[in-house]
């Protein structure tokens, strides 16, 4: 009873933390130079008629109420259509005067639907080898905090953590596609694609849960029923695995749930340099056009995504320590 | 109490082992291709032709609304042209029949085209007279914003196959058709009648059909009814690709046929890979920096002087490197009536600060500070070159800030508004797959027009008018080369700081294909492989 009310509670603060965003976002939109209105007719376009499709659009109302607008409908569940994507999956570019234009408009759902399953793969694939590179380097360091493997676990993530992803990206096709001609990374054929940008975004994410591993380990250790595992007959990776482990999963947890929303903003960069195409992408391509809906219909997803995953880990974490609900 | 909570430590681990699976497999599954665990990573011979390219189209079809460079290479593959202009260095006036099998001029007024039998749009309708006349009666509207005509003109339908460009009424002479024929795409009667359709989706008679979007690519297929018969290439994409080192590693790898707008250090990157072709040639376009002439301070022509003179367009050019080369006046080195202006602005801090002084502000003092924008992301080292720019400007007392844009930005600002555009300098280059100069110098400088710096001057427009009313073509590259030219030089509404040297890159296998020098393609008898 006491975990639906925690449920309950944090999907009330996940719902106004989307809500706060969203409207931030929705805000700086309207703040910053680049009228979309200017995009969508085109630079040729003049003043009076600018102002005139703005006004019939809504963009010159005050911004609370331009987004009491948006809000109400978004709960019908519609996030609107794109200011610059046509129906058919072109893209439109802002220099040119395109007023007597009829086409039909992309939604921004569908839009972000086609794109999202696409860097869902690339997070999750980054994450999947983040964790089979962090864990086995991240447990021996742990376990001998002063040990040879510590240092080069140190070692690791200093170098990974200084590493710019756009020059790894780079370096990586270089080498690896052009090169030894061992993996695709331009584009999207097959899920062959998504593996180089994977490691780029892993190499990104490794210091931190090698960081988190160790340390826990390091710290659980040396609690009282670890150490009298031995005593107590247990074989050494019984106490590692079922005792250790298990309790430094806790903070692993948070980690993860924090890293991989961080990946689903981290793909922004490495998808535009991979020519990938995911939401990142997507993404970068709607803020060069001030496409407002699209922009602001991203924005509410990946930060429901994120509410909504920390919200997972926090459930989990409660089932596993019962301690952490109060 | 532990059977209230349904998870346990032990449920915990064994579910996320499970979890994890389950999720690993549906996000995979869909697009999972077990051939990735053999396929090389480079591209298969028999692929389409795939064109990776810097500027995103416009999302609307109709030729007549834009003037993006993307759009007239895509246009360039599904569109027929009544000729085509190669514009080789060696012959670049020489003039090649496509739905045009002649043309005579019966006089001043009045050109005569004879069409070519036998030629069908994509959707099926068989291409006549009535689409000239359609295409040439709309385009030539003082509505339409891509405004590549030189004025309204009239077409008389002689026959079927027989056209007669009549331009008395608006008092220009019709020879100008001669060369803009190679630059205006032949829509069919039927989608001028419907705008809506001509916007909604590509309809020509060009070498390839339009066939879908997918995402940011563009797909064409080899047209069976072309009139020369089904390319050899059997689809052609057009992948918009924005990033310059995205667009090399994609060619490097074998992802992408051609590429362009690539930076000097990339071509040298794609050179020293080798397996490669390079196709630099100077453009029809010239860079230009470009004063908002309406307002102060460039509506002053001293001014416009005085920048000209601080601007060392030989430093530019080391920075441009293999993308530059000089210019002597105010169009491209391959446009007809191009002239190497004698007494052009050149670096000149002594010349520059005379002008300051005659314009009221001895060493800048007294000038407001002035917004130059440029872009990044399309045309080469423009931040490089603004930058430089801006410091010898701000050496000799004109305080300018740079703005650097992104692409859609910068083309927000780009155009003249009432009361002068925003800024009061910008960077653009103009590009037209034709000799004609008309397409530049009238666009920008005839106050009929004035795209970018909004100046009226009556001079200017009288010159303009002189060198179009011409009455043979020999006379009006007289005109243009002793009187435009050095007109638009001492009047200097932009500086125009070098021709711009087109760099396509393009794998070995690809053969026959042809780039004019604006970018656009000509793939018909192209092959791969």
């Amino acid at each position: 009873m006491h975990l639906a009310g925690q449920f309950v509670r944090r999907i009330l603060q996940g719902v106004v933390v989307v809500l706060i965003t969203t409207f931030l976002i929705f805000s700086i939109l309207r703040i910053v130079p680049g009228d979309p209105v200017r995009l969508i007719v085109g630079g040729m376009a003049p003043d009076n008629l600018v102002e005139e499709i703005a006004q019939k659009m809504g963009l010159r109302d005050p911004i609370p109420v331009q987004f009491g607008r948006y809000l109400s409908q978004v709960v019908q569940g519609d996030l609107g259509n794109s200011y610059q994507r046509p129906k058919n999956g072109m893209m439109g570019q802002g220099g040119d005067f395109n007023a007597n234009m009829d086409v039909e408009m992309a939604e921004v759902s569908d839009l972000i639907l086609e794109r999202l399953p696409y860097t869902l793969q690339l997070a999750g694939l980054a994450l999947l080898i983040s964790l089979i590179i962090s864990f086995p380097l991240g447990i021996s360091a742990g376990l001998k905090p002063k040990g040879f493997i510590s240092k080069i676990a140190f070692f690791i993530s200093s170098v990974f953590v200084s590493i710019p992803n756009f020059w790894l990206g780079i370096v990586l096709a270089l080498f690896i596609t052009i090169k030894l001609g061992l993996l695709p990374s331009i584009g999207y054929q097959n899920f062959a694609y998504t593996i180089l940008p994977a490691i780029v975004l892993a190499v990104e994410t490794c210091p931190f849960i090698i960081r988190t591993i160790s340390v826990s380990f390091a710290e659980i250790s040396q609690e009282y029923f670890i150490k009298s595992g031995k005593v107590r007959g247990l074989t050494r990776n019984g106490v590692i695995y079922r005792h250790t482990l298990r309790n430094a999963s806790i903070p692993l947890l948070n980690l993860l749930g924090i890293q991989l929303s961080t990946l689903l903003g981290g793909v922004i960069v490495v998808e535009y340099i991979f020519d990938y195409p995911g939401l990142g992408q997507l993404t970068i391509y709607a803020v060069l056009q001030r496409d407002f809906p699209l922009i602001q219909g991203i924005a509410m997803v990946t930060s429901a995504l994120y509410v909504g995953l920390n919200i997972a880990v926090d459930l989990i974490t409660y089932s596993i320590d019962p301690r952490l609900e109060s | 109490m532990s059977k209230k909570i349904k998870f346990s430590r032990r449920k915990f681990m064994k579910f996320m082992a499970k979890s994890g699976l389950g999720a690993a497999a549906l996000t995979s599954a869909p697009m999972l291709n077990h051939n990735f665990l053999y396929n090389s990573a480079f591209a298969a011979s028999g692929k389409p032709l795939i064109f990776a390219a810097a500027e995103a189209l416009t999302g609307n079809w109709d030729p007549t609304t834009h003037t993006n460079l993307g759009q007239l290479i895509f246009e360039s593959y599904v569109f027929g042209y009544l000729t085509r202009c190669p514009m080789k260095p060696e012959n670049p006036t020489q003039l090649n029949f496509e739905l045009a099998t002649e043309a005579t001029e019966i006089d001043k007024f009045t050109l005569e085209f004879k069409l070519r039998d036998g030629v069908t749009f994509h959707n099926g309708k068989p291409f006549g007279a009535e689409d000239v006349k359609a295409t040439y009666e709309y385009g030539s509207q003082p509505d339409r914003p891509a405004q590549w005509y030189p004025g309204q003109v009239d077409v008389e339908v002689v026959d079927r196959l027989t056209v007669r460009i009549k331009t008395e009424k608006y008092g220009y002479p019709a020879g100008l058709f001669y060369y803009l024929s190679s630059f205006l795409p032949i829509l069919s009667a039927d989608d001028v009648a419907n705008p809506n359709n001509a916007a909604s989706r590509p309809n020509g008679t060009g070498a390839f059909k339009f066939v879908e979007q997918d995402g940011d690519n563009t797909i064409m297929e080899a047209n069976e009814n072309f009139f020369m018969g089904k390319p050899k290439i059997p689809r052609v994409q057009y992948n918009f690709v924005g990033d310059t080192a995205t667009r090399t590693l994609g060619l490097l790898s074998g992802e992408y046929n051609v590429t362009e707008r690539l930076e000097p250090e990339q071509v040298d990157t794609i050179v020293a890979n080798g397996g490669f072709a390079l196709n630099q040639a100077v453009s029809t376009e010239n860079k230009y920096l470009w004063f908002r002439c309406s307002k102060p301070p460039f509506n002053d022509i001293n001014m416009r002087k005085a920048v000209a003179h601080a601007i060392d367009r030989e430093g530019l050019l080391d920075i441009l490197g293999i993308s530059g080369t000089y210019t002597g006046c105010h169009v491209s080195p391959v446009k007809f009536g191009y002239t190497d202006v004698e007494g052009f602005p050149e670096y000149n801090p002594d010349k520059c600060q005379e002008y300051l002084a005659k314009a009221g502000f001895p060493k800048g003092k007294g000038l407001p500070e002035l917004e130059y924008i440029t872009s990044v992301g399309f045309y080469p080292k423009t931040k490089e070159y603004g930058e430089y720019i801006t410091a010898l400007l701000n050496e000799q007392g004109i305080p300018v800030k740079l703005s650097v844009l992104e692409l859609g930005a910068w083309g927000n600002k780009l155009y003249d508004r009432e009361g002068g555009g925003p800024g009061h300098m910008i960077d653009c280059g103009w590009c037209t797959g034709s000799p004609e100069p008309d397409l530049v110098i009238r666009t920008h400088f005839h106050s009929s027009s004035k795209r970018i710096t909004g100046i009226v001057d009556a001079d200017i427009d009288a010159a303009l008018d002189k060198e179009r009313n011409a009455p043979s073509v020999g006379e009006r590259e007289q005109i243009l080369k002793t009187e435009v030219m050095p007109l638009l030089v001492d009047k200097m509404p932009s500086v125009p700081l070098f021709g711009s040297v087109f760099i396509h890159a393009m794998a070995n296998d690809v053969k026959d294909l042809y780039i004019y020098p604006n970018g656009m393609m000509s793939a018909e008898t192209a092959s791969i492989g």
